[in-house]
């Protein structure tokens, strides 16, 4: 079944999955570049054993379409998608995947950069890691 | 005339709370609003009504409204 390409879900995604749909929608795709955001074991000093996520749902979506649109809109690219887990994360999983689809690098490279920052600034999600002294919120977006 | 407020992240563990529905009186602004709910205090803040963000705290209340009371996004 096909897949919308901006999507916000528990389950694990593929990142070959979304590379491979990127390709199927247009030959003329000759560049792809992507950013796949994994949970990290250590942060701010502390080891992190685990990285819970929070969302407006809703909001959260129509925020990252929104990114999409803009994206397609300002960039010389071809295709875009977007892909953000929400749930119990351990150290190692997959949490966000952009996959820019383009004629040619530069776009998107440069696409993909500016999707996953701004995605951190205006999609309401938030991650609270589990450590061995307790639960933090994450207040900043790195 | 009511509206419903909705806590997300760490706000939401400190008042212990995600959601509560607050009565508003003609008038009523996003500013009243944050100090009746006991938010007035939490800084930074991102501020949302009926899923679009709002940055003017004088804006008007209206009953039924959606609002959503958010620390500054951390996803990704």
């Amino acid at each position: 079944m096909k897949q919308a390409s901006v999507r916000i879900q528990a389950k694990d995604f593929s990142v070959q999955d979304e590379v491979d749909a990127v390709r199927a929608g247009s030959k003329r795709v000759g560049g792809i570049a992507t950013f796949l955001g994994c949970a990290r074991d250590f942060s701010d000093g502390q080891d992190v054993d685990s990285i819970s996520f929070e969302q407006y749902a809703g909001m959260a979506l129509t925020a990252m379409q929104a990114l999409q649109k803009e994206a397609l809109a300002t960039f010389d690219i071809i295709d875009l998608r977007i892909v953000h887990r929400i749930t119990t994360v351990q150290a190692g999983d997959q949490i966000v995947l952009i996959v820019v689809g383009a004629e040619h690098r530069g776009p998107a490279f440069d696409a993909c950069r500016w999707v996953i920052d701004t995605l951190k600034q205006r999609v309401p999600i938030w991650k609270k890691e589990t450590t061995p002294k307790g639960e933090s919120w994450v207040t900043e977006h790195p | 005339m009511s509206v419903n407020v909705l806590f997300f992240g760490v706000i939401a563990a400190r008042l212990g709370e995600h959601k509560r529905a607050v009565a508003i009186s003609e008038g009523m602004t996003l500013s009243d609003l944050l100090v009746t709910v006991g938010c007035n205090d939490f800084k930074p803040l991102v501020l949302a009504v009926n899923q679009t963000q709002v940055k003017d705290l004088n804006r008007k209340l209206s009953s039924g409204d959606e609002v959503a009371i958010m620390p500054p996004f951390s996803g990704g």
